[in-house]
């Protein structure tokens, strides 16, 4: 993937994450059941998405990286 | 030898640890600005990703981030959510502002604004907002020390010894060590609050509930409107949307503009650690679901705190653990505190001298210096006079000061990413967007759909920068072309 493209992606990536957590987005998920490693749902449903971030940026990172050595 | 005798044994020794730290920690640096500002600008990972874990994890999260969980449940998760999502950016945006201050040797982020914007009354003015911003904050965190100090020896330290103690020591690494002894104290204390939080988030609701599964059966059974999104207000009613969603919006927009973390970019050894940085972010972020955990913890227990930013150290003592624990447990929120606040009064001193004075009278290297380790008292001595007296929420008073801090953001990208931006565009911007923001924050039965009145005051403050620029002319477009060029990546230069 492209630099141009990574960073695209990554853009795209957080604006749903911003939408998946604030309103209205966060609203079919907003719910105790059903609990996940016993948090209620709404908590897992955050902490799905930071785990989620984490390997977008790392994915992010590598082509990025890349890009770098290689100049292009 | 008492229970308490032996938390506050504990609790000196780790004083002393840290205070050994910070000490060696300014061995290597230089004894120039540079050195005391910016490290040299010669932090790697390691202290990196402390120093943002850690700065951003302040007594809030131990004592603020359980006691919204504990009044306000779900709300909290505001927290959780923005931390990430404020820090992405920067993975661009910090090694571009990076570069500039290399380049032009910028310590500050006013500098790197006055840099592209020429303009004294900038300078001041970025300079007094930041101490405006700095000083309730400062007062939270010696607050925090305090009450935890005052509540595990059960009352024999005294909340003003408690902070004055602990501040004690942290003035006097700061003094000595400059931002050497932050990012190492600030290491020692990360991994510690880490650890204790996570060890006490199992370990209060097994030992309450019988497990961190039954206890949020339990509360979802008798209190099922702390668990979903948006919590409730302070005073128990349900929170809106329109506030729970701006929260997270501001927080976002503005957490990478603290004075104290952007200036961390200036101090980084290189663009690969900043980014490195924003990369491991994430798994910092998720050290709040324990902190959450706890204050959880504490919705069904019979009785009540005083206040429910004491709920941790209240059930920590009511919960029959061993004294090394205790013990531990305090000097994990001491940690806290501490390592925001060594950040704080640092970065607050730094930034009042580099942009507040400078501008307006030369100084040489050794005279900044001494001026900045007397701001440094002066700072920790106004925030001790108020930490004595009763203060609102933690939070409260934290989320208030995000809505000026985030007004850092739309000058600052406009230097580094808008050659159009002018002088005259960013200072009516700027002073328009503070100005909405404060009559908000006065005014808030004003607010149209509780909107966080940051939000309102960039929705006034981003047309007006724009506007503004595209009227006028800066005199020296030159300048801009030279700084933007200084800004760019050399390695895409090529593509």
């Amino acid at each position: 993937m492209s630099k141009r493209g990574v960073r695209w992606l990554a853009c795209l990536f957080f604006l749903l994450f911003t939408a998946a957590v604030t309103w209205p987005g966060m609203i079919p998920f907003n719910r105790i059941e059903p609990t996940v490693l016993g948090l209620p749902f709404s908590m897992a449903w955050i902490a799905l998405w930071i785990i989620l971030s984490f390997v977008v940026l790392l994915l992010v990172d590598r082509v990025e990286e890349r890009g770098g050595k290689d100049g292009g | 030898m008492e229970r308490w005798q032996f938390v506050t044994i504990i609790l000196l020794l780790y004083l002393l640890v840290t205070l050994w730290i910070g000490l060696r920690a300014g061995r290597k640096a230089s004894k120039s600005v540079t050195g005391y500002v910016a490290g040299d600008r010669a932090f790697g990972l390691l202290l990196m990703y402390f120093i943002f874990g850690a700065t951003m994890f302040s007594a809030f999260a131990f004592l603020g981030g359980p006691g919204w969980a504990y009044s306000r449940g779900a709300a909290a998760f505001y927290i959780l959510c923005y931390g990430v999502l404020g820090m992405t950016p920067w993975y661009w945006v910090g090694p571009r502002a990076a570069r500039v201050g290399r380049a032009y040797g910028y310590v500050t982020q006013a500098q790197l604004l006055v840099g592209r914007f020429p303009s004294r009354v900038l300078s001041a003015l970025m300079a007094s907002l930041t101490v405006l911003a700095f000083i309730p904050y400062i007062t939270l965190q010696m607050r925090g020390a305090g009450i935890v100090i005052e509540a595990v020896t059960e009352g024999h330290i005294p909340l003003w010894l408690g902070a004055g103690l602990a501040y004690g020591i942290v003035l006097v690494y700061v003094l000595t060590s400059g931002v050497s002894a932050v990012g190492w104290t600030n290491t020692f204390q990360g991994i510690f609050m880490l650890v204790i939080a996570w060890t006490l988030g199992l370990y209060l609701p097994m030992r309450l509930y019988g497990g961190v599964g039954a206890m949020f059966q339990e509360i979802a059974a008798r209190r099922p409107e702390l668990l979903t999104v948006p919590g409730l207000t302070a005073s128990g009613e349900a929170w809106s949307w329109g506030g729970y969603s701006t929260a997270i919006l501001i927080s976002a927009i503005g957490v990478s503009m603290w004075p104290h973390l952007f200036m961390k970019a200036f101090a980084a050894k290189d663009d690969r650690t900043i980014r490195r940085t924003v990369v491991l972010f994430p798994t910092f972020q998720l050290f709040l679901i324990p902190v959450f955990i706890i204050g959880f913890a504490g919705v069904l227990f019979p009785e009540s705190p005083p206040d429910p930013d004491f709920i941790l150290p209240f059930l920590i003592l009511r919960s029959e653990l061993p004294a090394l624990m205790v013990g531990l447990f305090c000097a994990g929120a001491l940690s806290a505190s501490m390592s925001t606040g060594d950040a704080l009064l640092h970065a607050g001193a730094s930034v009042a001298v580099e942009d507040g004075v400078r501008p307006f009278h030369g100084l040489d290297d050794g005279q900044q210096r001494r001026l900045m380790r007397a701001l440094v008292v002066a700072m920790g001595a106004v925030a001790y006079f108020f930490a004595l007296y009763e203060g609102v929420s933690l939070v409260v008073l934290l989320l208030s000061s995000y809505g000026i801090i985030a007004q850092f953001t739309p000058p600052l990208l406009a230097a580094l990413y808008w050659r159009r931006a002018t002088t005259a565009g960013v200072m009516s911007g700027l002073l328009a967007g503070t100005a909405v923001t404060l009559f908000f924050f006065f005014q808030s039965h004003l607010r149209p759909m509780d909107l966080h009145e940051g939000i309102l005051g960039l929705l006034v403050h981003v047309p007006v920068l724009v506007v503004v620029s595209l009227l006028t002319r800066d005199g020296n477009p030159e300048r801009a072309a030279a700084f933007l060029r200084a800004a760019a990546d050399p390695a895409e230069a090529e593509i």
